[in-house]
């Protein structure tokens, strides 16, 4: 069944943020400081305003002093007095063209003075190190207090850390590991970019990149103090997210910029901005303590994640402030004794945001590692102690969570059965490594309009399609809740003038909460007949987990180090499955993203800057890279709403690096503890080296 | 900068700036489906056809099409339905934003002939990232629409 969206995307009419045409539309373009920390002395916007074409140039000071943020409000529309990170907004010109504004804006002149900077997560929580904020506690929405480290945006911790303690003291096997990942980006290939205009009357209306647009209108009135009911976020389609296309970004400033210059404004970050200055994800370290008794069943686990969020906290949407899939890391075990502490930082550099599934490959990477770690050290196959450890029907996991079933066994044998070794080129080595992952479906709300035209049926929505299908899954839904034809029911997708608030995209929730919200509205229609506008509460819903176990084959050269990643094999525990082609494709889609974080992706950042400041430095996996993908569906789950879905859109992202890091400790003997896995530190595990590597394997050899 | 070319078959003349790219040029007439992503000639985004070969418009000049064949996604999409078609029916796409350079790429493979093969599909896309799919339905819908 085609996308209801390929036909527009295919000829070139999809209209994205970037493409929107406004008459009298003007162009931004910004100056950033080169500095991680730095006070702005002086700005002299004089060369820039002379350049022809310009309309005007602005500093903080010429602007809302208000602050933006998706939890905590810490951000601000342009920097000044302090400049937070290299990349950071300083002045912002509006021109008649982009080219003009840009341009215009390196001629401003801007005088810095160089300040002391926080960079890297333990320096930035030093009790000498330099504040990033002089009170972060006191932005709206901060979870610290002034107790707290200065530079500490949020701590968590669940589970008891002295039965964790006890348990790993009384346990014959233990291993104590700490797993690095590298900062990484979206990698969507549609930069950041909004458009805004304000009329005489006040009303504010914006076209923006934005998978949330209801949140989006609520951020912006808290930021710039109007009323919601005057804000109108128009939709677009959405050239790729993956987490990094929920946050207001530029749309602030372009209002405010909208404003001030009384024409419509348009800013378009070029593609070194969006990876030097949006919101990236996060890097960090995980430190993993896991045991397990004689017979290779964990008897408890500590983890201790630390991760860096660079200058601002506000990307970061829950209330928490924190990376969920870190808070559940073990998630898809029975563990009588865990324990969790994750803490995210301030340090003077790009602030960071959420990146699909966020916090969970970091988890994974880490734990799945471990796992194999503590069964070489028992002397157990890594099948083995995965088949004694994970879940069972009616078993609690860790954090006290029983699921409506636990699929996690019959998922990792399904995976087996299909397993078929591949040949590697003479002289290489061949390696398996398996990895788990399990994430819950959750609805979110979501309102419906549904209004019958004779026999067709016309469905408004506020929920936009970033590319995941969201329009096609909704029309297909309601086509088989209501037994009509799926080519009669148009799907529109309205302004949030249209409708109550929804949620938009992310959390993998799109599915589910259509299948909760298409049985609403079509009951609704049946006994009311005439428009009806049905919202959904998603707290009534009782939530379900999907099991994902990938299995990765790879051939390692033993001279070089050099890793080709044959084939990933990903098994998803699934219910009902709405749309085949667009499932399959979320799972080969996030297999690549995986095996890119696994071997790709580095932004590299040092001394506070991001280095690799293009795509051809930033690599992300192209067609040439990608391994052999094969996908098994694991039926008869019990999924959410009448269609019986479970979620698949943040699942096969997450156990891949962990597979892959397996897989060749599995070939060579060397474990990788450092994301991404490059041939530079295969080689140095191989010979023997320092570094990255654990220093078992330093002895290198095979095991 | 006067420039006199054809732009989808139809024969166009346009004022620019002598600096200006061509993937502005071609924005700027209101083809927007070609689009931006990377900027530096890597991700293949802004794909289109220069005398029927593909060119990354976002690292030329705009006056290297004087006199010369353009063809971007909205004409090729008209000029060759069954590429279209063919991504249509393989799910060749998620967000889009690839897309256009896709479909161009797909038109390019056609136009030089020959019958490649899966190996040879891929490489030629080599230079056509995207973020969404994971590829394998992209190289499919490729393949279908040369009848491979
Ligand atoms: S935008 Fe031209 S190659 Fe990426
Ligand atoms: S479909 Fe989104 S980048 Fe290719």
């Amino acid at each position: 069944m085609a996308r209801i969206d390929a036909l527009a995307k295919l000829t070139g009419r999809a209209v994205y943020a970037a493409d929107v045409d406004l008459p009298g539309l003007c162009h931004a373009a910004v100056a950033r400081s080169p500095f991680p920390h730095a006070r702005v002395v002086a700005v002299d916007p004089g060369p820039a305003r002379e350049v022809p074409g310009v309309i005007g140039v602005f500093t903080a000071a010429d602007l809302s002093p208000g602050r933006y943020g998706r939890r905590v409000r810490d951000i601000p529309l342009l920097a000044g007095p302090e400049a937070r990170f290299a990349g950071e907004r300083v002045v912002a010109v509006v021109a008649e063209s982009r080219i003009v504004a840009e341009r215009a804006a390196a001629r401003v002149r801007i005088e810095y003075e160089e300040l002391p900077a926080a960079l890297g997560a333990e320096e930035a929580l030093a009790p000498t190190a330099p504040a990033v904020h002089e009170a972060a506690w006191s932005y709206p929405g901060a979870v610290v207090t002034p107790d707290d480290p200065p530079n500490l945006q949020s701590r968590v911790l669940h589970g008891s850390p002295e039965d964790a303690e006890r348990a790993l003291a009384g346990s014959a096997h233990v291993v104590d590991r700490t797993y690095r990942l590298a900062a990484g980006h979206q990698g969507y290939l549609e930069p950041q970019a909004c458009a805004a205009r304000v009329d005489p009357d006040g009303r504010v209306h914006v076209w923006m990149a934005n998978k949330s647009p209801y949140r989006l209108r609520h951020q912006l009135a808290e930021c710039l103090e109007l009323d919601p009911e005057l804000i109108e976020i128009h939709p677009v389609t959405i050239g790729g997210d993956f987490g990094g296309k929920g946050s207001p970004m530029d749309a602030p400033l372009c209002v405010e910029l909208a404003r001030r210059t009384g024409r419509p404004v348009m800013l378009v970050e070029r593609y070194h901005e969006d990876l030097t200055s949006a919101n990236p994800r996060h890097s960090g370290r995980v430190r993993v303590r896991v045991g397990c008794d004689g017979e290779g069943r964990l008897t408890g686990f500590h983890v201790d994640a630390l991760f860096d969020g660079g200058a601002y906290a506000g990307f970061k949407p829950l209330p928490t402030v924190t990376l969920h899939g870190l808070e559940e890391v073990g998630s898809s075990y029975r563990v009588p004794a865990a324990a969790v502490e994750v803490r995210i930082c301030y340090t003077h550099t790009v602030p960071r945001g959420h990146m699909r599934s966020p916090g969970a490959p970091e988890a994974v990477f880490a734990f799945e590692s471990a796992l194999d770690e503590l069964a070489h050290e028992a002397g157990l196959d890594p099948v083995e102690i995965r088949r004694r450890n994970l879940l069972a029907d009616g078993e609690p996991n860790p954090w006290g969570t029983t699921w409506v079933e636990a699929r996690g066994r019959a998922t990792l044998e399904a995976a087996l059965d299909a397993y078929r070794p591949l040949a590697v080129p003479p002289g290489w080595r061949h390696g398996r490594g398996i990895a788990v992952y399990d994430r819950p479906t959750r609805p979110g709300r979501a309102s419906l309009r549904l209004v019958p035209d004779g026999d067709r049926l016309i469905v408004e929505t506020g929920l936009p399609e970033q590319g995941g299908g969201a329009h096609t899954v909704l029309r297909q839904g309601l086509a088989r809740a209501l037994g009509m034809e799926p080519d009669r029911i148009e799907v529109r997708q309205v302004s949030t003038a249209g409708l109550p608030p929804d949620d938009g995209v992310g959390g993998s929730r799109v599915t589910a909460t259509l299948s909760v919200a298409v049985a609403r509205a079509a009951e609704a229609l049946r006994a009311e007949g005439g428009p009806v506008t049905v919202t959904l509460d998603p707290a009534t819903v009782p939530p379900v987990t999907s099991y994902c176990v990938q299995v990765a084959q790879v051939a390692v050269d033993p001279g070089s180090g050099q890793v080709r990643v044959l084939e990933l094999l990903t098994a998803v525990d699934v219910a009902e499955v709405v749309n085949r082609d667009a499932h399959r494709l979320q799972i080969e889609g996030g297999a690549v993203m995986g095996y890119g974080l696994a071997c790709l992706e580095d932004l590299l950042l040092e001394d506070g800057r991001v280095w690799a400041a293009n795509l051809g430095e930033f690599r992300i996996p192209s067609p040439v890279d990608v391994p052999g993908l094969r996908t098994v569906l694991v039926p008869g789950g019990r999924g959410i709403g009448v269609l019986g879905v479970k979620a698949v859109g943040e699942l096969a992202n997450v156990p891949t690096a962990a597979a892959i890091a397996n897989a060749v400790a599995d070939a060579v003997g060397v474990r990788v503890r450092d994301l991404p896995i490059t041939a530079e530190r295969v080689h140095r595990g191989l010979a023997g080296g320092e570094g990255e590597v654990g220093e078992e394997e330093a002895q290198g050899g095979e095991r | 900068m006067r420039l006199r070319f054809q732009l989808n078959g139809e024969p166009v003349e346009a004022e620019v700036p002598g600096d200006a790219l061509l993937l502005d040029l071609v924005r700027g007439r209101g083809l927007t489906g070609t689009k931006e992503g990377c900027g530096v000639g890597v991700c293949g985004a802004c794909t289109l056809l220069l005398d029927d070969r593909p060119v990354s418009s976002c690292i030329l000049p705009a006056g290297c099409v004087q006199g010369r064949e353009v063809w971007t996604v909205e004409g090729v999409a008209r000029r060759h339905p069954e590429i279209v078609d063919a991504f249509l029916r393989h799910e060749g796409l998620q967000c889009g934003a690839c897309t256009p350079g896709q479909v161009v790429m797909a038109a390019a493979l056609k136009l030089r002939g020959g019958e490649p093969d899966e190996a040879a599909v891929r490489e030629h896309l080599a230079g056509n990232l995207c973020r969404c799919t994971g590829y394998r339905a992209i190289v499919e819908s490729v393949r279908a629409a040369l009848g491979s």
